[in-house]
């Protein structure tokens, strides 16, 4: 399944929505909750302000019966005691209702009905008191009397019926604040629900979303990891193609150097045939041309060697013959090196490298030694540095070496005495190894060109076919490493070989 | 010798049969030399129609071989010579420009008498033949098997 970057982006897209729907009704159902709760509160305030009204109100009136009741009992018996109490519940009187005034501050309607019940109260408080004093002075009939009349006058009552109204309107308030109390809490009640149950949906949806786009990553990594198996095996398959055609290649070269061959030996052979039949006209030709002079008296060995004696025009014709001879085989010489190193070159490419322990100290120092001859005659020394010790092929680290040594040493600035160091030094696994000569140098520009094949560079001095570097460098190319040089004109060369410490005989071509 | 060798020349190059000729006769031999410029008529020839190698019954014979023939590689004739039980004494001299290891190894393997690689250098090349015709001149060639 291919996931396109549009879908996967309105995936995210999506999901980032449903988390902040989410996080938004979280935040919502909090702040309500919070403001319901609060609402509950102050309703349930409300209700107990009710009930405490209430409450005042009949605690109010149980006090004024108590001193309306202690009042009769003194007025019957004249006892103290009741006196006492009536006094005791006259003084609670006036703070009870001071509380229902502040209770009430804010509800006109009963203010109004206690601003009618205080004076009516105190009035029938006045009354009883009254009746007190009378029965203290002796004059229970007089007192007895009053409270006849007052019991018709039923003061108690209208203060009774404006305290059940009191009590009816704390009711009615205290229902709609109830009523409003379960209100607020069922509507807490049922937004908590409602969110949760968003939530949980938000939840659902982000679970789904997130385990879709969870299965198209694991369908994207099931499909990276087969192309990764493909992109292997292409890689596999390629480096087979090349490496049959680096195969093919030498398999050409060795054929086409070899047949090559053959017809150059016949161009060779003949050509000496012609130049033996040259020597043969030539003698013919002054034989006839001085017909009266003897004959030289030679034997037939020294006929090939003395040249016969000729006239002007013939002279002329038999050097012609000679220099076109020798320009022939000349070029046939150059051509059979050339064949001849490609032969070389390719029997190399199908030599297998065998990786065994080489001190390479010792092996420079041997090829050293082999060249002192050299090196004496131009003057040159060589240096041997301390160098770490390979696994590599032994025979290839030879050739690699006396070709780099052998063109120090062949490379020398005419007239200065040559000095050729080999260092080396280990890291990360790779032995890296210096050739320095103070010898003529190479131009920058021609850096790439000394490793390509039948290619040299600067003064055309010296024997060679252009053929030692290429080798070289196809070497160490086998044996895993790689080659350069850093050189400038007239201060000298240093090639660097980089060959990997510990060679396990695949190389780079033969990987995979 | 009772019986004049016959010396047999398979090589497909027709200028350098013209040089090995030259040479060889440069060199004093004289016996009678049989060019073949292709591997399928020198092995008609050496094995004849059959392909059993009676007609040779008797004679003695000296083979120089090429081993890059257009038709068919000398090692085949190498090995079907070496095999025939007429021509298997028949010196063998294979003479040719492959100068590689293997290849010389395998050709003595197989029972070689001489491995020539031809020189490019004229004067090698000459000097090289001469001395095989001097070597001809004095080696014994034993008569095909009875």
């Amino acid at each position: 399944m291919a996931v396109t970057p549009a879908k996967s982006s309105r995936n995210a897209f999506g999901q980032i929505i449903l988390l902040a729907a989410g996080l938004v009704v979280l935040t919502v159902i909090s702040a309500t909750s919070v403001y319901l709760v609060n609402k509950a509160r102050e309703d349930a305030g409300w209700v107990l302000h009710s009930l405490e009204v209430e409450n005042e109100i009949s605690l109010a009136q149980l006090q004024m019966r108590r001193a309306e009741s202690s009042q009769r009992g003194f007025l019957l018996t004249s006892r103290p005691e009741f006196r006492t109490a009536f006094e005791e519940a006259a003084s609670q009187l006036s703070p009870s209702f001071e509380r229902l005034k502040a209770l009430t501050i804010d509800n006109p309607y009963q203010r109004e009905r206690l601003q009618q019940m205080i004076p009516q109260t105190n009035q029938r408080m006045e009354q009883l008191r009254h009746g007190i004093e009378l029965t203290l002075a002796n004059r229970q009939t007089e007192a007895a009397e009053i409270a006849r009349q007052e019991a018709g006058r039923d003061a108690m009552g209208q203060i009774r019926d404006l305290a059940s109204e009191m009590r009816g309107e704390e009711d009615r308030l205290f229902a709609a604040r109830t009523a409003s109390a379960d209100a607020s809490q069922s509507l807490s009640a049922s937004i908590t629900s409602i969110g949760s149950g968003l939530v949980v949906v938000f939840a659902g949806l982000s679970i789904f979303l997130v385990r879709r786009s969870s299965r198209a990553r694991d369908d994207a990594e099931a499909q990276l990891r087969d192309t990764n198996l493909n992109l292997e095996s292409m890689v596999e398959e390629r480096t087979g193609d090349l490496r049959e055609a680096n195969e093919e290649i030498q398999r050409f070269a060795y054929i086409v150097s070899h047949d090559l061959r053959s017809p150059l030996v016949n161009i060779m052979g003949f050509t000496s045939e012609l130049e033996e039949l040259r020597g043969d006209i030539f003698k013919r030709i002054a034989t006839l041309s001085r017909p009266d002079e003897a004959p030289p008296p030679a034997t037939e060995e020294s006929a090939a060697v003395v040249e016969p004696l000729l006239d002007g025009p013939d002279k002329q014709l038999s050097q012609d013959f000679t220099e076109a001879l020798g320009f022939i085989k000349s070029s046939i010489g150059k051509m059979d090196r050339l064949i001849s190193a490609i032969l070389n070159l390719t029997r190399e490419g199908r030599r297998e490298f065998q990786p065994v322990p080489v001190a390479m100290r010792d092996l420079i120092e041997n090829i050293a030694s082999t060249m002192a001859h050299q090196a004496s005659e131009a003057d040159a020394q060589i240096r041997v540095e301390p160098l770490p010790d390979i696994v590599s092929d032994r025979l290839a680290l030879e050739q690699i070496f006396s070709n780099l040594i052998d063109n120090a040493l062949k490379y020398l600035k005419p007239g200065v005495p040559g000095d050729i160091a080999i260092r080396g030094r280990r890291k990360l696994g790779f032995s890296i190894y210096e050739i320095t000569d103070n010898g003529r140098g190479i131009d920058p520009k021609d850096h790439q060109r000394i490793f390509d094949l039948f290619r040299r560079a600067g003064t055309q001095d010296r024997p060679g076919q252009g053929i030692g570097l290429a080798h070289v460098r196809a070497l160490v190319r086998r044996l895993g490493g790689t080659m350069s040089v850093s050189s400038e004109l007239n201060t000298g060369s240093t090639f660097t070989v980089t060959l990997p410490a510990t060679w396990t005989g695949i190389n780079r071509d033969k990987q995979a | 010798m009772s019986k004049p060798v016959t010396i047999i020349m398979i090589e497909d190059d027709e200028g350098h049969a013209r040089l090995i000729e030259r040479n060889i006769r440069r060199s004093g031999v004289n016996n009678e030399i049989k060019p073949f410029t292709n591997g399928t008529d020198a092995v008609n020839y050496l094995f004849g129609t059959d392909g059993s190698g009676l007609p040779h019954k008797g004679e003695a014979l000296l083979i120089l071989l090429d081993l890059n023939l257009p038709d068919m590689t000398g090692i085949d004739i190498l090995r079907r010579v070496k095999e025939n039980k007429y021509l298997k004494c028949a010196p063998v001299v294979v003479l040719t420009t492959t100068d590689d290891s293997q290849e010389i190894k395998r050709c003595y393997e197989l029972g070689c008498n001489v491995y020539i690689t031809k020189p490019v250098n004229y004067e090698s090349f000459a000097n090289a033949i001469r001395q095989l015709g001097l070597f001809f001149s004095v080696i014994q060639v034993p008569q095909a098997a009875p």
